[in-house]
């Protein structure tokens, strides 16, 4: 990752707040940092205003320590809770209106495509469960269908979580939430299958209980986005306080789920597969060297 | 005043672990030190929400997190 991006203006580094010189000094940049390593070094994403204990920015913690490529990257959000973190990183975010994102970012893709064509830019959102699978779901799913070259991940809490709790589409049935006291009447949306049908071509279900998966999942998505078509995430990040989730036991939860509805489940196309397999292979030659 | 977490240095050497470190949902709030292999706490980031804790304690049995209590001027 490239250093010029950050990089001090000579005469600017004591003006400089003390978090960006970090940055400069310790940061992802000019490198390309393991999720292992978390904790030493300094990290894209600051700090933020979301609840103590939530699991949906701790994904998107992990999600910018994995990031391939974070200097070529946009990230676009919406509406929700993960904005709130999306927003405080050191990689461009564009915030879009709630249920655009994938047609934001459709267009955005193409047009640094067009822009850029010597370039890798890589575009992912990362939005909510109702910004994607209730008010987004036109867009969602036409961004799937026209085979859009970018990453979407849902960070699924199953709940409107920014708004004080009113059911999604990706609540699970009988759940009884603060603004739907009577518990929902429907089943949770199989938002993975339908990713599958409508045309993306990798994709997974993950709950965050090992960091090492996340990224590498992350990696995928992103790699296979950049070559063959849309790719998605669906990404379990409990809501704790809409949940009444006691914080302790927030991977506790999440470690739970995993083993019922949260399976880790992953899907390619064969040619992303080889495609992922070569890359891989790289990459951990390029490790072995490092070590020598 | 409110909680944050703090790692026993001491012991937590002797495990030469990081799993916490891991878990921790804040950016750059618990961190590792290479040199003496324990995992340390910056405390202005600290949100309290025990996660840490549940690693350390519940999961591994090791003990080493407590929570205290911050005070103005701290
Ligand atoms: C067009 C539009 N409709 C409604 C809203 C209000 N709104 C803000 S956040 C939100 C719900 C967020 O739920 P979700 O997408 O699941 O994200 P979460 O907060 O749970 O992470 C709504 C309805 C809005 N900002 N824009
Ligand atoms: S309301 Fe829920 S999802 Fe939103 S920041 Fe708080 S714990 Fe996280
Ligand atoms: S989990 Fe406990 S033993 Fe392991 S690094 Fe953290 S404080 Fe140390
Ligand atoms: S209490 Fe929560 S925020 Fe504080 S160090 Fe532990 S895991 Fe991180
Ligand atoms: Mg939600």
């Amino acid at each position: 990752m490239g250093l010029e991006y950050v990089r001090i203006s000579p005469g600017f580094e004591r003006y400089m707040p003390r978090d960006y010189v970090d940055l400069v000094k310790f940061g992802q940049f000019g490198k390309q940092v393991d999720v292992m390593q978390l904790g030493q070094f300094k990290e894209l994403v600051e700090e933020h205003p979301m609840c103590a204990g939530c699991y949906m920015a701790y994904f998107i913690r992990v999600f910018y320590a994995a990031l391939p490529n974070p200097e070529d990257t946009i990230v676009l959000g919406t509406a929700g809770c993960a904005r709130l973190a999306l927003s405080q990183a050191a990689v461009p975010f564009i915030y879009g209106n709630y249920g655009d994102t994938n047609a934001v970012a459709s267009g955005l893709k193409r047009a640094l495509t067009i822009r850029f064509p010597d370039k890798v830019k890589d575009v992912v959102v990362i939005a909510g469960d109702g910004g994607l699978m209730d008010i987004g779901f036109g867009m969602t799913m036409h961004s799937w269908f026209r085979g859009e070259k970018f990453t979407t991940i849902m960070v699924d809490n199953e709940v409107y979580g920014n708004t004080g709790g009113q059911e999604s589409g990706m609540s699970p049935k009988g759940v009884q939430l603060k603004m739907a006291p009577l518990g929902k009447k429907f089943d949770k949306i199989n938002a993975v299958e339908l990713a599958q049908v409508a045309g993306c071509v990798y994709v997974a279900r993950i709950s965050p209980t090992n960091p090492k998966r996340i990224a590498k999942v992350i990696r995928r998505a992103i790699y296979a986005a950049r070559e063959f078509g849309p790719t998605f995430i669906h990404a379990y990040t409990s809501c704790n306080i809409e949940y009444s989730i006691p914080t302790r036991e927030v991977l506790k939860d999440a470690r739970e789920r995993e083993k019922k509805d949260f399976k880790f489940y992953e899907w390619m196309t064969d040619e992303v597969k080889e495609y992922l397999e070569e890359i891989e292979r790289k990459e951990k030659e390029k490790a072995k060297q490092e070590v020598k | 005043m409110y909680f944050v977490a703090e790692v026993n240095e001491k012991e937590c050497a002797k495990y030469n672990c990081k799993q916490c470190v891991l878990f921790c949902p804040e950016p750059n709030c618990l961190n590792y030190k290479e040199s003496g292999h324990t995992a340390w706490v910056w405390y202005d980031r600290c949100k309290g929400c025990e996660i840490c804790v549940y690693v350390c304690s519940d999961l591994l049995k090791r003990h080493c997190i407590e929570m205290v209590m911050v005070k103005s001027g701290d």
